[in-house]
C-alpha cells in the first residue's frame, strides 16, 4: 500500500492543486498531514484535491483533511473535493462532512 | 453453524490494509456487492485503527479479529485487551466544531446493520458488527 501526493502551485487563481494516489488510513495519514501542511507553510492557499485515483479513505484520512480545513478556514480559504470516488463520497455525506468541504464531480 | 476464520494482528499500523484485503476477500467470497464490501473494509479498519490507537497498553501486543461466516451475515469482532474507553464518550459528528479525531465509531454505526461495542476501563474493547447479505437495510 502506498500514497502518491502530487502537488501545483497555480499563482494566478491563488490556488494548490493537490492529486492523491492510493489509499489513506493509520498508516499513511500521517503523510499526509505533513506533506499538506508544508505547502500551506510554504503558501497559504485554496485547497483543491483531485480525488480521482484515491481509492479508500477512513477517518483517519478524514481527520487529516478536517484538520487542515481548519487551518484554512482562518484565512478564509476552503477545500475542494474533486471527483472523489462513490466509497469515498459516501464517507462524507454520512459523517456530514459534505456540508462543510466543497464537493464536486459526485 | 458457520464458519469461523479468526487472525491475530500486530497492533501496528502496516497491517491494517492486510485486514482490510482480508475482510475483502471473505466479504467478496460470501457474495457481497462491491458497495457492501467497501463498507465492510472501512468498518474494519476504525476497528482496527481504534484498537491500534486506543486499545492495546503494550506495542508488542496483537489484538485478536474473528469472523464469523454463514449464510445470511457477516459477523465480525475486534477485540483488544487494552485501556478501554467510556461508551458515553461516543458522540456525534459535530460540524459547527469539527474535530480531527472520534468519527471512527460514528462510520461503523453507519455502515454496519448491527454493532455493540463492549469496552471496559482497564480491560479492553470488544467491536461486535454485523452486515447482512441482500439488500442493505
Amino acid at each position: 500500500m502506498s500514497i502518491h501526493i502530487q502537488t501545483n502551485y497555480n499563482k494566478d487563481e491563488n490556488i494548490w492543486i493537490v492529486d492523491i494516489k492510493g489509499e489513506i488510513d493509520i498508516y499513511t495519514a500521517n503523510k499526509v498531514k505533513e506533506d499538506l501542511n508544508k505547502m500551506l507553510d510554504e503558501q497559504m492557499a485554496d485547497f483543491k484535491i483531485n480525488c480521482l485515483e484515491l481509492t479508500y479513505i477512513d477517518s483517519t484520512g478524514l481527520g487529516v483533511l478536517i484538520g487542515i480545513l481548519k487551518r484554512l478556514k482562518k484565512e478564509e480559504k476552503n477545500i475542494n473535493i474533486v471527483n472523489p470516488k462513490p466509497n469515498i463520497s459516501k464517507l462524507f455525506h454520512i459523517t456530514g462532512l459534505d456540508k462543510i468541504f466543497v464537493i464536486e464531480g459526485e | 453453524m458457520g464458519d469461523h476464520f479468526s487472525i491475530s494482528v500486530p497492533s501496528k499500523p502496516e497491517y491494517v490494509n492486510v485486514v482490510r484485503l482480508t475482510a475483502s476477500a471473505i466479504a467478496c467470497r460470501m457474495g457481497f456487492n462491491i458497495e457492501q464490501i467497501e463498507d465492510i473494509k472501512v468498518a474494519i479498519a476504525e476497528a482496527c485503527t481504534n484498537a491500534i490507537k486506543h486499545g492495546i497498553k503494550n506495542r508488542e501486543e496483537n489484538f485478536k479479529i474473528q469472523f464469523l461466516v454463514d449464510e445470511e451475515k457477516l459477523e465480525i469482532d475486534v477485540e483488544d485487551e487494552g485501556h478501554g474507553f467510556s461508551c458515553n464518550e461516543i458522540e456525534e459528528p459535530d460540524l459547527e466544531n469539527p474535530k480531527e479525531g472520534g468519527l471512527g465509531i460514528f462510520i461503523i454505526k453507519s455502515l454496519m446493520d448491527d454493532v455493540q461495542i463492549n469496552s471496559n476501563i482497564g480491560k479492553g474493547t470488544s467491536i461486535k458488527m454485523i452486515k447482512y447479505l441482500g439488500d442493505d437495510l
